[in-house]
């Protein structure tokens, strides 16, 4: 009874609730503050795996920006509560589609826990460390690295053109406000 | 001769009609308003080339037995079966050729005078040629595959020409008659050459093949196989059973009843049996030939008694004429079958000919009892006609004469005296209903207004008289000296009953006193000055008048039936049939409204779809691991 | 021990379906795939701890990376699509579908003009 099976026990119980509030909730505010809570936790199991660049990159960047985006469009949106979609039988259909996924679940399982996986290997100190991330990074990984740079820019550059305004639109409310102004 | 011309002069005789028929099908296409006489000039020039080309054939034939055959290309090809496209004059086919191809040229040229006002020249002419080419065919093929071709065609030209005037419902109802019951004949002669090419067809399938190859058939088959050749026979020919569209058949234009139904295609009969005479000697069917004969000759004969459209007198005439080449061809008779063809062609001929005249002087009238008096209006054609009914009538020294005296005598001397009495009646009612037709139409004293007849039809007239005088010498029996040049010369497998030259002469005088017996009798009734033209009333002469209701009879036995059961058929075909098909579309259309609202357009559903189909597959994949 | 890594990692990719499959408003389908994605980064780096080697962190980080930029994009979609149809529910966009079937069905309910 090590002190990492019951971290892990913890932090696994937490994900794994937080998950499934999240997927049941009706409201998505509710659920993006469950998926949040996900995150964190999930953060913690990559610290107990030894990945402490990607706990700190996990927190940072997905709990700390994407669900900040994500909350911050919620709340723009500010939909009323009779506004949200109406879900009937909602719990059935999570039933009924879990009933789907269980085949996939249990066979996927199934293996694992009958795979043979050897010992494991012997990790150094420095294992997932940022330096040690960073060597593997500009090295070898190097093009993926300006390739994902170039990705980024590309949906910044979608996000900006899906998301404005059409043209008449804003000169129809330009000219709107002028005229206000000029009355 | 230049040697090309004499490698080729069959093809050529065959083929020069066809290709005038072509150019001229082709000009009435693409040019109206064409000339006349162009259409004149090809039509006369392809019949001409080969009557001109036919007459060298048969005259080499003739005088120095030259056989003549040519190959011109093979046109099927299946392991046994193979058809050439091939020609051979053989004497036979050289003695059919001589008389076919020059009167057909000689019935165009009186056509161009009969038809020069009809606004369809063209079709004519063409249908004309192409029936030419047809029956050449027939009579120059080489094995029965090709006669069957032109057998065919003759078939088809004679439908398109009898239905030739098509805007009238009844002309073309007269030419699907022909069509159907040729058809029937058809159908057995297509058999009995099936039959053949069963059992001998390995040999190779041309005439001379086959004949020689005939002892390998069981006699069974052979008396099957002549009987079903009959049939093909009495379709073209025009007996009893399927005579009964050759007087409907007069509803065509004159030179086609010339030509067609009175100097080719309806021996074309009596020239298959010839052909397959080899087959007939093996079988007793001749016996049956000989009765269809003479049933046929004397049906006709009583009801061309009494009536009144020239052109239907002389088409029952025509198959009383025939009844007689099959009498004699069925006791083995074929040369005198085939010489009473040779001089019943030119007559014949004649005849219509002349009876067209008639009908174009009177305006294209045609019932007898609307003539009269034409003696005097019409003086050549009187005489014309007069000596074609004398030679019809069998009056020495005509040519009617040598070829009906010599099937009378070898029907006496077979033994068939039921038969010989049969022919000797018919032979005395041809004489009274010709007589009683020429006395009703030029005799009297009606003075009728006359249309000019054209000198293109008054000349070939001439040239047949000619023939009908003196076609008879070319077989001259030896009671008179002569050497039967005919039977010498055809070579066919003949029966030759010996008579002795004074019973010969006995049954000779005793044709000849009931001719004039019956002539007189016409004379009496209709040639006097107030002849009046009534028939007695009696059931008999009713019955006669009415065609013994045969055609009736057919129509009810088996046309209505008919009738009635393709539209029974046709009923069920709507209630069952079609309705199970709708009813399997509609099933279709009902399934599909229920299976169609999976597709509702969400992609949300379309994943859940994917998702049941990959569990599914989960699911499989868990039973089939040992895990 | 790290079976168990990979047990939860293919629970939560579950829960991640059953969010996509089950639910009608769009935001909460967005969140099921990001779940998703985080499930596969655990399990990326569970074997990386077995294995021993780094290169799965940086996959990993590319992962985060793609992440951030489908949130963007995706951000920027239900702001056009809320604007142009006033509802984040998905039922409404049936073009692919057939009209008569989808009234007539009853799984469906209301749906939102």
């Amino acid at each position: 009874m090590n002190i990492e099976l019951i971290l892990f026990t913890i932090l696994a119980l937490l994900t794994l609730s937080s998950a499934i509030a999240m997927v049941s909730v009706h409201r998505p505010i509710d659920a993006a503050l469950s998926f949040i809570i996900t995150l964190i936790s999930l953060a913690g199991i990559f610290a107990l795996l030894h990945a402490s660049f990607l706990f700190v990159v996990q927190i940072i960047i997905y709990a700390g920006a994407i669900l900040t985006l994500i909350l911050f469009i919620i709340m723009f949106l500010n939909i009323k509560d009779e506004n949200l979609p109406k879900e009937p039988k909602k719990n059935l259909w999570l039933l009924g589609t879990s009933l789907l996924t269980l085949p996939f679940t249990l066979i996927m399982i199934k293996i694992i826990n009958s795979a043979n996986f050897g010992s494991c290997t012997q990790l150094d100190e420095n294992f997932g460390s940022i330096e040690a991330v960073g060597k593997v990074l500009y090295s070898s990984w190097v093009l993926p690295f300006e390739l994902i740079s170039i990705l980024l820019l590309v949906a910044l550059v979608g996000a900006i053109t899906l998301a404005k305004r059409e043209e008449s639109d804003t000169t129809k409310r330009v000219q709107e406000v002028s005229q206000k102004e000029v009355s | 001769m230049p040697n090309i011309i004499e490698m080729h002069l069959l093809s050529l005789i065959v083929l020069a009609p066809f290709f005038s028929a072509t150019l001229i099908m082709i000009l009435t296409l693409i040019a109206p308003n064409l000339s006349k006489k162009i259409y004149t000039f090809l039509a006369l020039s392809g019949a001409g080339i080969s009557a001109i080309l036919a007459l060298v054939v048969g005259y080499k034939s003739y005088v120095y037995n030259t056989m003549y055959s040519e190959f011109i290309f093979r046109w099927l090809d299946i392991e046994a079966f193979k058809i050439d496209f091939a020609l051979q004059a053989d004497p036979l086919s050289a003695m059919m050729i001589l008389f076919v191809a020059p009167v057909g040229f000689l019935i165009h040229i009186y056509a161009t005078g009969y038809m020069k006002d009809d606004l369809a020249y063209g079709r004519f002419f063409a249908l004309f040629n192409i029936f030419m080419f047809s029956m050449l065919l027939l009579v120059l093929a080489d094995n029965p595959f090709m006669m069957f071709v032109g057998w065919e065609g003759v078939g088809v030209t004679s439908y398109a020409l009898i239905a030739f005037y098509f805007n009238d419902r009844e002309n073309v109802n007269a030419g699907n008659k022909a069509f159907i019951l040729n058809r029937v004949g058809d159908f057995g002669f297509l058999s009995a050459l099936m039959l053949l090419f069963v059992f001998i067809g390995e040999y190779g399938f041309d005439f001379n093949t086959i004949m020689l190859h005939l002892n390998e058939i069981s006699p069974n088959m052979i008396h099957l196989i002549a009987g079903l050749l009959f049939v093909g026979a009495m379709g073209k020919s025009a007996q009893i059973p399927l005579y009964v569209w050759l007087p409907d058949a007069m509803a065509g234009p004159t030179p086609v009843s010339a030509l067609i139904h009175a100097a080719t295609m309806v021996t074309a009969g009596v020239y298959m049996v010839a052909r397959f005479s080899p087959i007939y000697e093996l079988s007793f069917f001749g016996e049956i030939i000989t009765y269809v004969g003479a049933f046929s000759a004397l049906l006709a004969g009583l009801i061309a008694t009494r009536q009144n459209d020239i052109k239907k007198i002389l088409a029952y005439s025509t198959m009383s004429q025939l009844g007689y080449m099959f009498m004699v061809a069925g006791i083995g008779g074929y040369s005198y079958a085939l010489f009473h063809v040779f001089t019943h062609a030119f007559f014949k001929a004649l005849l219509f000919m002349g009876a067209g005249a008639v009908i174009v002087a009177m305006h294209h009238e045609q019932d007898i009892r609307k003539m009269g008096g034409l003696k005097s209006e019409l003086p050549l054609i009187f005489i014309m006609m007069l000596i074609g009914s004398l030679s019809l009538s069998a009056i020495a020294p005509l040519s009617g004469f040598f070829s009906k005296d010599a099937i009378m005598a070898q029907l006496f001397g077979s033994g068939h005296y039921g038969v010989y009495f049969i022919a000797l009646a018919t032979s005395a009612l041809t004489a009274y209903y010709m007589f009683r037709m020429m006395f009703i139409v030029f005799f009297g004293d009606k003075k009728p207004h006359t249309h000019a007849v054209p000198k293109s039809m008054i000349f070939p007239m001439i040239i047949l008289t000619f023939f009908s005088v003196i076609a008879g010498f070319f077989n001259v029996p030896h009671i008179f000296g002569g050497h039967e040049a005919f039977s010498s010369w055809l070579q066919l497998p003949d029966r030759h009953y010996i008579v002795s030259h004074a019973v010969e002469y006995i049954l000779m005088a005793v044709n000849t006193l009931i001719i004039a017996a019956a002539i007189t009798l016409a004379y009496v009734r209709f040639g006097k000055k107030d002849a009046n033209y009534e028939e007695s009333e009696t059931t008999l002469g009713q019955a006669i008048s009415n065609k013994f209701y045969v055609d009736k009879w057919y129509h009810k036995m088996i046309v209505s039936p008919l009738y009635r059961a393709s539209r029974f058929f046709d009923k069920i075909n709507i209630h069952f049939i079609d309705h199970f098909i709708h009813t399997v579309s509609l099933l279709y259309m009902k399934v599909s409204t229920v299976v169609r609202v999976v597709q509702n357009g969400l992609v949300h559903f379309y994943l859940i779809y994917i998702g049941a189909g990959i569990s599914m597959l989960f699911i499989y994949l868990y039973l089939m691991l040992e895990l | 021990m790290i079976e168990k890594y990979l047990i939860l990692a293919i629970l939560l990719f579950s829960i991640g379906i059953v969010g996509v499959l089950s639910r009608r408003n769009i935001i909460i389908i967005y969140m099921s795939i990001e779940l998703m994605l985080n499930a596969v980064n655990l399990a990326l780096l569970a074997v990386a701890s077995y294995v021993g080697s780094e290169d799965a962190h940086v996959i990993s980080l590319m992962i985060i990376a793609l992440a951030a930029a489908e949130a963007a994009l995706f951000m920027a979609l239900f702001v056009t699509l809320y604007r142009h149809k006033r509802s984040l529910d998905t039922s409404i966009f049936d073009l692919l579908g057939d009209k008569k079937a989808t009234q007539r069905s009853t799984v469906q309910g209301n749906t939102n003009a």
